[in-house]
């Protein structure tokens, strides 16, 4: 049940075509898992939390260093040195309140997964070998994986649901490793506001999702494109689920 | 053969986001990255015809290959 100061803050969802109440209470009674505090877990975070999503849930190992401020949004100069997820949580608390918001300061790993229920796993890391691991959670415990990745000027965004689309595994090699880490800050987020609104979409039932397609997004060049893509029947991963 | 390839990211820098090109039979995704002077470390993600795609993988007439570069930060 939304309070009359959420329906205040929200009022603008409502002058969206199409949207209800029903859909905004679909955000309120989601559960999110965000792998990551940093470039693209800045916006999505602050996005979910403004969008009213009911329960957030969020882990990041790093404290504040000063080259993550162009593009880690939620944090300024005076953070340095302090735990990113102690620092996001509060200041998403700030923005909304009535939130369920849970931090956790360290490494990624299945045991965040056990005894709690999430509709979404997004994933806003910064390499690829805990993007496996968010994989491997996502297919084990059937949790929908919503990946980004960001680089220069550049991202990709797909949404991965078990037993339904590729997983992360059926594309993406192990053992692929970043090729670097320059970047423009805006692009990072451009890529988390992209998460950020699939995320909405997805919980919310609304429009079309990034289901079976990837979106890669060039800003150097500006263009948009999709791809359609289909599951790997080699995967190691996710070829045994029944489709 | 005649070949659909698309380009993405850092690989589009001196070279092309989309061509048509024409390769011997029996290439292998591995030729095509050698013809293009891409280092196989950065061709991270390969499709076929949307279909995951590896270095040995067989082309044929009308494949459309997508190559991108490992697009990794967060």
């Amino acid at each position: 049940m939304l309070s009359d100061i959420e329906l205040q803050l929200l009022k603008r969802h409502f002058e969206i075509q199409g949207w209800d109440i029903s859909k905004q209470e679909a955000l309120k009674n989601s559960s999110v898992f965000v792998a990551g505090a940093g470039g693209l877990g800045s916006p999505v975070l602050f996005y979910l939390a403004a969008a009213g999503i009911g329960n957030i849930k969020f882990c990041d190992r790093d404290v504040v260093d000063l080259s993550n401020l162009n593009r880690q949004i939620l944090y300024t100069i005076s953070d340095s040195g302090k735990p990113k997820a102690h620092i996001a949580r509060e200041r998403l608390l700030q923005l909304n309140s009535f939130a369920k918001i849970q931090s956790l300061k360290g490494e990624i790993n299945e045991s965040l997964f056990e005894d709690e229920h999430f509709d979404l796993i997004i994933d806003c890391v910064d390499n690829f070998e805990t993007r496996h691991l968010l994989n491997k959670i996502s297919i084990k415990k059937n949790i929908p994986l919503l990946h980004a990745g960001v680089t220069e000027f550049y991202c990709q965004v797909t949404l991965l649901i078990p037993g339904q689309t590729p997983c992360l595994a059926c594309f993406l090699p192990e053992g692929t490793k970043n090729s670097g880490k320059g970047i423009i800050g805006a692009m990072a987020g451009i890529a988390g506001s992209i998460q950020a609104l699939e995320a909405i979409k997805f919980l919310s039932k609304t429009g079309e999702s990034l289901v079976g397609k990837i979106l890669f997004v060039d800003m150097k060049n500006i263009s948009f494109n999709t791809m359609n893509i289909k599951v790997n029947p080699k995967c190691k991963i996710c070829s045994h689920l029944a489709r | 053969m005649k070949l659909r390839v698309k380009l993405f990211a850092t690989l589009r820098n001196g070279r092309f986001d989309i061509k048509e090109m024409e390769l011997p039979d029996e290439c292998k995704v591995l030729d095509l990255i050698k013809l293009l002077k891409i280092d196989q470390k950065d061709a991270a993600i390969i499709f076929i015809n949307g279909i995951h795609g590896d270095f040995d993988s067989l082309l044929k007439e009308n494949d459309e290959v997508s190559i991108f570069p490992p697009v990794g930060g967060g």
